[in-house]
């Protein structure tokens, strides 16, 4: 018995040294190892055996038999490497051909920049209001220190329903809403639609968008309104902007000024975006004038504020180089996947 | 507003270079535009005298000159036929430059050597305008007494040298749109004292009459017309202005006419009262009277077009007419002409609103009533008055009539400002001394009395303690202003909602391959037509007063119209696979409320579009419900809908959340989309 044990490791093992694919060392562990296999016709065969014998014989065969499967597992990781080595060798594919992504959409450039904004400064305690595009004159003007003979009210800029009913000119009339309903500390930016009676070409549109700020409280001054406005510029142009005041006047503000940011472009030495002025006009600003606070209902003794807006085109255009207003508004899908 | 250097320096030293102070008025609220620097560009150029003129051997429209330009003589050959001997003329020497950027070598012509050019008033860049006794093909011929500046640069002896700075002058400053005004910010920019060369005008003494030659004037509007003052002359010899005049009147953009409408432009341009001269035989019956127009009371202006009027205009008339639309343009019935004798200066100021609304009713905007509309002071005017005799005196072309008529029933009021130092630098953010504060205010003639700042009289903008922070401020130099943070209570700043929800959306939207885009809230009528758009929603749309065109007229009560639109764009530029979203505004006058001066309804509405292989139905539903998963509205029903006549109507279904249709899914009609 036991030469018979020894027999069949033998054969197996020359067996499985000679076998070259997984699907022969399958065969040979079914032919001994397999329910009918020859060692386990030996363990069948025991009751022929004494009871001496048994132990021994068994323990031989259970022996054999891990070390018969042992060296099949090796064998068999053996091809599987080899298999897997073969596979990749010949699976070769052109990694350069289109993918199947799914094909993403696009914020439009001017979303793009109200976000930025946005963010910007819910990160300084902002929040964000809107209010009605077809508004007040009274909102739109009288609150904003622009009397009925304010050249700002001529037809020619502003687009009338009635008398009484314009398409907001710009977006402060939110802010004196907020003023009216809120009492200070007020921090807002009113991001927004805007009417101008302006006919269409490369830098002209009758509807735009502008982003505006208000801030009133307790002893605002302009300084606060010149870091905030510098903050705003490093963080949405570069941290080496610049910010420069220019008095201005609007109605609406006291003391004005014009903000200009060093060209993000060329860095202020001069380049065709700048005019090779170096600076770049960003945005109108002021300490908010008192008749606007009083007629809002905010005691100009008591409280002073500070406000600043500007065009969102105008900044798209200098920021993602689009030379004509016009392609803002064709919303040609070529155009709008770019940005 | 354009102003040169040379009638700036009247009023205050100026030693640096025209960019420069340009640079330093644009930091002090005064924007330069442009800068044009005259003169620049000619170099080399000298005054020439004639000494010999020959014919050239070999070409019959040449001559060869021997010319004497004071250091040699020189051989230049032309082709002029207005030159002889003994003649001045401008000589390009070898080397020079031109204006129009031509540069002058020594050449041969036909064989003969040239050392230069004689020049033409065109190759100087000037006009005939400036020097009409020119022609202006041929060579210019120089007065004979500038012999004695034989050699001498051509930019110096003819005084070409010009620097012309154009300022932006914001709507509060009208004083700013004259030199004086803008002199005064140049001193006080320069940190230079300001020299007022119309001191003695400051300081005349004229008798208030109530009739000059028999001319009575009466403000029948005086809530129109603040001041009316007339001065007179007589005896006047109409003729060209002087040299200096024309040059000055040009620096500044302004033609010249004849002396005395030119003496009316140059005190606008001065002292930035607009005037108007007239001739008083034109005047019947020697009563001038400014009263509102009567209701279609026409009247031909200089301009020789006729305008006509209405109650809300004012006129000057006379007994029987009117003779000028105030503040706008003179009457053609009332100008001077060649043999005019004698002529009234009307210095009048009026109340800005109206002359706006006349301005553009007649469709006229004028130099004159571009400043009115501003307001201007009604102390100037008597100023303005007595500069233009004084200027008919100085040139010596009338007699000045003594006295004048000065109709001003309402005085212009002082503004006295509380001077609050601890306001102002609070306002500011700065920690100035009152001193510091006062020695800015004085230079802009600004008085402190008793912690009350007076403002003077041409700064009518000055009302409140925030004008004065910001003459302080635009002075003590905004680019000194410290940069600081808000100095208060922390806020919350994070979006509410509803605008978190929108943001959400837009981004499911671009993560599905949705590109965003922005359209106005403009349609036509036939926008609404071709989008099949119901009666009961057209009759919302809001009409525009003053659209742009038929194609901008109404406000949109539905957004679709913008979106098969913007589809149909894409189509026609063979864009294949289309995927739109706009998130925008209907505006709806459901409830008549902009006839009560209400705010109508406006909604923001956000509308997909898309065309394409493998569009269908059930993906647009798709991303719909996406959008409500990530919103997280998780209970809605879809029900079908087959009264919308801009959908197909087997494919078109609401979703509701319990009673409320949210969404409406839709294919297109194919009519719709063509």
């Amino acid at each position: 018995m036991k030469e018979k044990i020894a027999k069949i490791k033998e054969n197996s093992i020359k067996e499985i040294n000679q076998c070259n694919d997984e699907k022969a060392l399958n065969e040979i562990r079914v032919k001994y190892l397999g329910k009918k296999g020859e060692l386990t016709a030996i363990l069948r065969g025991m009751g022929s055996l004494t009871a001496e014998e048994r132990p021994i014989i068994g323990g031989l065969v259970n022996e054999v038999r891990d070390e018969l499967e042992a060296f099949i597992q090796k064998k068999e990781k053996e091809f599987k490497r080899k298999e897997l080595e073969t596979r990749l060798k010949t699976e070769n594919i052109d990694v350069t051909e289109p993918s199947k992504k799914v094909t993403l959409g696009s914020l439009h450039p001017i979303t793009q920049i109200i976000e930025e904004v946005e963010e910007i400064f819910l990160g300084m305690g902002y929040q964000i209001a809107d209010g009605p595009e077809v508004e007040k004159a009274i909102y739109n003007f009288d609150k904003l220190n622009t009397p009925v003979d304010h050249p700002a009210r001529d037809l020619q800029d502003t687009f009338y329903i009635t008398d009484d009913i314009v398409l907001r000119s710009q977006t402060s009339p939110v802010q004196a809403r907020v003023m009216e309903k809120q009492k200070p500390p007020i921090k807002i930016i009113c991001p927004g639609t805007v009417y101008r009676s302006d006919s269409v070409d490369a830098t002209h549109s009758p509807v735009f968008h502008q982003i505006e700020g208000l801030v009133v409280d307790k002893n605002i001054a302009m300084t606060d309104l010149k870091g905030t406005l510098e903050m705003f510029a490093k963080k949405c142009l570069g941290e080496n902007t610049k910010i420069r005041f220019r008095p201005h006047h609007f109605p609406f503000t006291e003391p004005s000024a014009e903000a200009d940011v060093s060209c993000f472009v060329c860095g202020g030495k001069g380049c065709r975006v700048c005019k090779g002025e170096g600076w770049i006009e960003l945005l109108g600003c002021g300490m908010v004038h008192p008749n606007v606070l009083t007629y809002c209902g905010i005691d100009p003794e008591e409280y002073s504020g500070f406000a600043f807006g500007f065009g969102v085109e105008r900044i798209a255009m200098a920021k993602f180089g689009i030379e004509d207003m016009r392609l803002l508004f064709e919303n040609d899908v070529r155009f709008l996947k770019q940005f | 507003m354009k102003a040169s250097i040379e009638w700036l320096k009247e009023y205050s030293d100026i030693d640096i270079e025209a960019t420069k102070l340009g640079d330093i008025l644009t930091m002090t609220g005064s924007k330069v535009e442009t800068i044009d620097q005259l003169g620049n560009d000619i170099e080399n150029v000298v005054v020439g005298k004639i000494l010999e003129i020959e014919k050239h051997p070999d070409a019959d429209k040449l001559v060869v000159t021997k010319v004497d330009v004071g250091t040699e003589k020189l051989q230049i050959v032309t082709g002029a036929n207005n030159i002889k001997v003994e003649d001045m003329v401008p000589i390009a020497k070898d080397g020079a430059k031109l204006p129009n950027g031509v540069k002058i070598k020594t050449g041969m012509l036909r064989g003969i050597e040239s050392q230069g050019m004689m020049c033409s008033i065109g190759e100087l860049n000037l006009t005939l305008a400036d020097y009409p006794n020119q022609i202006e093909h041929g060579i210019m011929i120089l007065d004979k007494k500038l012999e004695k500046d034989l050699g001498k640069n051509i930019v110096e002896v003819l005084n070409l040298k010009e620097d012309i700075i154009d300022f932006e002058i914001t709507s509060n400053r009208p004083d700013c749109l004259s030199i004086e005004g803008l002199g005064r910010e140049t001193a006080v920019s320069l940190k230079q004292p300001f020299k007022n060369p119309r001191k003695n005008i400051d300081e005349m003494k004229v008798e208030t009459k109530s009739e000059l030659e028999g001319l009575k004037v009466d403000i029948e509007a005086p809530d129109l017309c603040y001041r009316y003052v007339a001065r007179m002359v007589k005896n006047v010899k109409i003729a060209p202005s002087p040299d200096w005049m024309v040059r000055r009147l040009k620096a500044c953009g302004v033609r010249s006419i004849n002396n005395i409408v030119d003496i009316t432009n140059y005190v606008m341009l001065e002292m930035g009262q607009p005037m108007h001269a007239f001739d008083i035989n034109s005047i019947e019956g020697k009563h001038i009277t400014v009263r509102r127009a009567k209701k279609d009371e026409k009247i031909i202006t200089l301009d020789e077009q006729e305008r006509e009027l209405d109650e809300n205009n004012l006129v000057i008339a006379d007994e029987k007419k009117a003779v000028a639309i105030a503040g706008v343009m003179g009457g053609l019935n009332s100008e001077i002409e060649e043999d005019t004798k004698t002529v009234v200066f009307e210095s009048a100021v009026f109340y800005g609103g109206s002359v706006r609304k006349t301005a553009k009713k007649v469709g006229l905007r004028t130099e004159s009533s571009s400043r009115f509309e501003k307001g201007l002071s009604a102390e100037n005017a008597l100023r303005a008055a007595n500069r233009a005799v004084e200027l008919v005196a100085l040139l010596g072309v009338g007699e000045v009539v003594e006295g004048k008529i000065d109709v001003y029933p309402t005085k212009q009021k002082t503004n006295q400002i509380p001077f609050d130092v601890p306001k102002i630098n609070s306002l500011l953010g700065t920690n100035l001394s009152k001193q510091e504060m006062i020695d800015i205010l004085e230079q802009l003639e600004i008085k402190v009395e008793n912690d009350i700042a007076i403002a003077p009289y041409f700064r009518m903008d000055l009302e409140f303690v925030a004008d004065i922070a910001e003459e302080i401020g635009r002075f003590y130099g905004y680019d000194k202003l410290d940069t600081t943070l808000i100095k208060a209570d922390t806020t919350l700043g994070i979006r509410n909602k509803e605008q978190n929800i929108q943001k959400k959306v837009k981004e499911v939207l671009v993560n599905s391959g949705f590109s965003e885009i922005y359209t106005y809230g403009f349609v036509s009528e036939k926008d609404l037509e071709k989008s099949n758009i119901k009666e009961e929603i057209k009759k919302y749309a809001i009409v525009l007063q003053n659209p742009l065109s038929d194609e901008y007229k109404l406000m949109r009560p539905t957004t679709i119209p913008s979106m098969m639109q913007t589809l149909a764009i894409n189509n026609n530029k063979k864009n294949k696979q289309v995927k739109l979203f706009d998130l925008s505004r209907s505006y709806k006058n459901e409830k008549q409320e902009v006839e009560q001066g209400e705010v109508p309804l406006q909604e923001e509405i956000l509308t997909i579009g898309m065309y394409g292989e493998d569009v269908d139905f059930y993906s647009l539903k798709g991303i719909l419900e996406n959008i409500l998963e990530a919103i997280h509205i998780n209970h809605y029903d879809v029900e079908k809908e087959i009264n919308n006549a801009s959908y197909h109507p087997g494919r078109c279904a609401n979703l509701k959340v319990g009673m409320d249709r949210i969404a409406t899914i839709r294919r297109s009609t194919s009519r719709s989309i063509r």
